[in-house]
């Protein structure tokens, strides 16, 4: 494990000695995800002009809502959205052979070598406004709730990754560009919206084979509702389902991996 | 030690018809056909054994180096190299062993070979004292000193090769797979890579697979070569039998200075001892072994020579013919 940490201490600093070569890169980025958060944020405070309650959450409920979605997805943009970008290409240029030769996870190097430093910037902010948000919330927080809620937004970020590379996993069988990343974009949105908009099936569904809902929506029902364990116990399940599926996919992906020509 | 046997590879290609009736036509009915990269591949190579893998493009010697080396999956067959299966991946022998692709970069493009190596030193675990050592005999011996502190992209082809090398080299495997590492490279840098590996080679022993379509490659750094065609084995042994088996015939070169003697010799030389051409101020004789003898000696008693020399055919023209026959 330690191993590891030292190998993603090389990547960080790889990560930001290139990051800061490209200026307009670097800054473009930070000004695009805020803009987009900032979006987000204001797009829910209209809709809340016109209705008191959306899915069973008031205005206070839903600010929170925003607030974790918003540092889920720029902890994403942190740690794992480079290496999305970069998985499928890796896959059908090649450039995984390399990384098959060493005598560490092949995994661990296309997931997470990238760590893109400008979204650290947009990492900060999000969660000082969640801290924010959290602080000024109306009702009272428990403390220990608060605990598990942190690590809970940070298996959200993962299952995210995790979703996403299991449609990214495709390119092993179709050789495609992007795999199926066009999918993952359209289903992703929902992880936008509460949970409590969605009924019966659509609802499971969202619950737990694609579980964009147990992402941002249960890590906030946990903190603001009395039936933690079970909403803990849906996010433990949800989580471990997509992670063996990541696995087992990955291992089939590598015995059908065909390389490129030279 | 490397063992292989029976080893095939099937790779299943989409074919597609051309224009654009075609491309409709794939995105309903799919046509796939079976290509065999492999066909009852097999191979023995001894601790310490450096052999040169020869063939056209296509001929499986990748797919062969990408299954040794773990990379990808055989159809069938039976492989183990230093006793492990390689596509299990086991750690231990990734711990040994290190690939080379001439065609692809191991190092961060944007970053010095330095800062890559240092990542190395990491996954492969090496004490920092071995690893600077290394580093210090390896870019002493390539000559790059003064260029590991410079970004990747920046170097010359030449250069980036060596830090390559060097890359691959730094926890010193015992079996090395080496994939055209001379391709691109000019005349100098050939030669430059080549030295080393003979140095590398001497000090160290590792076992090597040199795959290489520049023929002064095989010729100056391989004991034993293996050529393959369309997935099969046509020739497995060295250079000397490879001369012996497929050159029947011996190469005499003659330099004579006068234009008229060289025209008598052509006139002169008898059909049945072999073939005669003139090449500048030069008469070249392609002669079958049993008649080296005779044709030297009408050639010396015909004309006044400057220059002789008795030599074995080029080996990338016998290992053309032996492509073209398939055996």
């Amino acid at each position: 494990m330690t191993r590891y940490l030292r190998l993603y201490a090389h990547f960080l600093r790889f990560s930001f000695s290139k990051a800061m070569e490209f200026r307009v890169d670097f800054f473009f980025r930070v000004f695009m995800d805020l803009f987009f958060y900032f979006v987000q944020f204001v797009f829910f405070n209209v809709i809340y002009l016109h209705t008191n309650m959306l899915g069973g959450w008031n205005i206070d409920q839903m600010q929170l809502f925003v607030a974790t979605y918003i540092f889920i997805d720029a902890f994403h943009m942190t740690f794992f959205a480079n290496n999305t970008w970069w998985f499928p290409i890796s896959i059908n240029r090649g450039d995984l052979d390399y990384y098959l030769t060493r005598p560490a996870s092949s995994f661990f190097f296309l997931a997470f070598k990238e760590f893109a430093a400008n979204s650290l910037i947009n990492l900060l902010l999000t969660g000082f406004f969640l801290g924010y948000i959290l602080f000024n919330y109306p009702e009272p927080l428990s403390p220990l709730k608060i605990l598990v809620f942190l690590p809970l937004l940070i298996n959200g970020a993962f299952l995210y990754f995790m979703t996403f590379l299991i449609f990214l996993m495709s390119v092993f069988w179709t050789s495609s560009p992007r795999g199926f990343a066009d999918v993952f974009y359209a289903g992703e949105k929902v992880m936008h919206r509460p949970d409590g908009i969605f009924n019966g099936y659509m609802r499971k569904f969202f619950l737990t084979i694609l579980p964009f809902s147990v992402m941002a929506s249960l890590p906030v029902r946990f903190l603001t509702e009395n039936n933690e364990t079970s909403i803990l116990v849906q996010i433990i399940g949800a989580s471990l389902l997509i992670y063996s599926i990541v696995f087992i996919l990955w291992r089939l992906g590598l015995k059908n991996y065909s390389s490129a020509s030279s | 030690m490397i063992k292989v046997e029976h080893l095939c590879k099937n790779f299943s290609v989409h074919k597609k018809e051309p224009g654009f009736k075609g491309s409709v036509a794939s995105l309903f009915n799919r046509q796939y056909t079976t290509k065999k990269a492999l066909i009852d591949f097999n191979l023995t190579i001894n601790e310490g054994e450096i052999i040169g893998l020869i063939g056209s493009n296509g001929a499986g010697k990748t797919t062969l180096t990408k299954i040794l080396s773990g990379i990808i999956h055989p159809t069938s067959g039976k492989v183990s190299v230093l006793g492990f299966n390689p596509w299990d991946k086991p750690n231990e022998y990734r711990q040994k062993m290190a690939l080379i692709m001439g065609q692809k970069a191991q190092l961060w493009w944007d970053l010095p070979a330095l800062d890559g190596f240092l990542l190395l030193k990491e996954i492969y675990q090496i004490p920092t004292r071995d690893f600077y050592d290394r580093i210090e005999f390896l870019s002493e011996y390539l000559q790059i000193k003064e260029q590991l502190n410079i970004q990747v992209r920046r170097l010359s082809l030449g250069e980036r090769m060596k830090v390559e090398l060097m890359a691959a080299l730094l926890h010193q495997p015992k079996v090395i797979f080496l994939d055209e590492p001379t391709i691109g490279l000019d005349l100098t840098a050939q030669k430059a890579v080549r030295r080393f590996i003979k140095e590398y080679r001497k000090q160290y022993n590792p076992m090597m697979i040199l795959t290489s379509h520049y023929m002064d490659d095989i010729e100056e750094l391989c004991e034993r070569i293996v050529i393959m065609k369309e997935g099969q084995k046509v020739f497995d042994g060295n250079i000397e039998n490879l001369h012996q088996k497929y050159a029947s015939k011996k190469v005499i070169k003659l330099h004579v200075f006068e234009d008229d003697q060289r025209a008598e010799l052509i006139n002169r030389f008898p059909k049945s001892l072999g073939q005669i051409e003139e090449i500048g101020k030069t008469v070249q004789i392609i002669t079958p072994r049993e008649n080296v003898s005779e044709s030297s000696k009408f050639a010396l008693n015909c004309s006044e020579i400057n220059d002789f020399s008795i030599s074995e055919q080029d080996i990338g023209n016998i290992i053309e013919s032996i492509q073209r026959s398939g055996h």
